[in-house]
């Protein structure tokens, strides 16, 4: 373990959004926009904008970091741009009453086949089954996240048979 | 005793542990401090941020061909397939060696040094 991958979580995060100009063992180099250390390996994910409106993404391996030198601090513009780059596409827009009406007949189906539901979270748009899986609007098997993969992967195929039923 | 009657029962109490509290793993135990490196929820906080942003990163990696820098400057191209927890290995498919074209095949962590791909 180098002294890269010893730092904490909030160190890493000091990171985020920067130029940096990252000194790799065989004396490689990598410049680029920090988008996200993992924590879990200390891998450093850089951007790099190309001339033809595509981006490079380079990912450095913790255990091959040697250095890691500030550039410089990107701005409103750059952080807005950078937190795109990974997120996820947008689906097709509902407007808050037919997202209402999609949450409230996926959660009466769901209580009908003896699954436990609730609604959580601000204004109650996001479900929460039997306490360990969420669902976001627009409530399809996309929006699903659980930590376990069992009962997320079960829902998903329940939602994609409900969802198809629907049609 | 007749069915529906309450039954009294001896409460069988546990020896207390050596952190004081015996109901397990005490969070604010030594032990625990010395386990996660006094972690706080802020840094708990970044952790779950950074890593939601690494996994949707290696999402968006999937199926992109993708070029891996390995040590003693070897270079490899092949078609990102998917990262494990722990960060052991990387599967890829269409690796190209010099030997020709493995259909699938996993690259192990410790002997890569970076990877990149476009978006």
């Amino acid at each position: 373990m180098n002294d890269w991958q010893r730092k904490s979580p909030l160190d890493w995060e000091v990171y985020v959004n920067k130029m940096v100009k990252v000194a790799a063992i065989e004396k490689h180099e990598y410049e680029g926009w920090v988008l996200t250390v993992d924590p879990v390996s200390a891998s450093i994910v850089l951007a790099t904008f190309l001339e033809n409106e595509k981006v490079s993404i380079s990912v450095v391996l913790g255990h091959a970091v040697q250095e890691v030198e500030i550039l410089k601090e990107g701005d409103e513009e750059m952080k807005q741009r950078l937190s795109c780059i990974f997120a996820p596409e947008e689906s097709k827009a509902y407007s808050p009453e037919e997202e209402e009406k999609r949450k409230n007949a996926l959660k009466t189906w769901l209580e009908k086949n003896h699954i436990p539901v609730t609604e959580q979270g601000e204004s109650g748009r996001t479900l929460c089954v039997a306490g360990v899986l969420t669902i976001d609007p627009p409530y399809g098997p996309e929006e699903c996240s659980s930590s376990n993969e069992i009962i997320l992967s079960r829902v998903q195929g329940l939602i994609q048979g409900y969802l198809e039923k629907q049609q | 005793p007749p069915p529906g009657a309450t039954m009294l029962v001896g409460v069988l109490r546990l020896p207390r542990g050596p952190d004081g509290c015996s109901r397990g793993f005490s969070p604010t135990s030594p032990r625990f401090q010395a386990l996660l490196g006094g972690d706080t929820v802020a840094a708990q906080g970044a952790r779950a941020a950074l890593r939601q942003r690494y996994l949707r990163g290696l999402a968006a990696a999937r199926g992109r061909p993708t070029q891996f820098c390995l040590r003693a400057g070897v270079r490899v191209d092949a078609v990102f397939g998917a990262a494990d927890v722990e960060a052991v290995a990387f599967q890829v498919d269409a690796l190209r060696t010099p030997l020709g074209v493995q259909a699938a095949a996993l690259l192990r962590c410790t002997d890569v040094l970076a990877y990149s791909f476009l978006l």
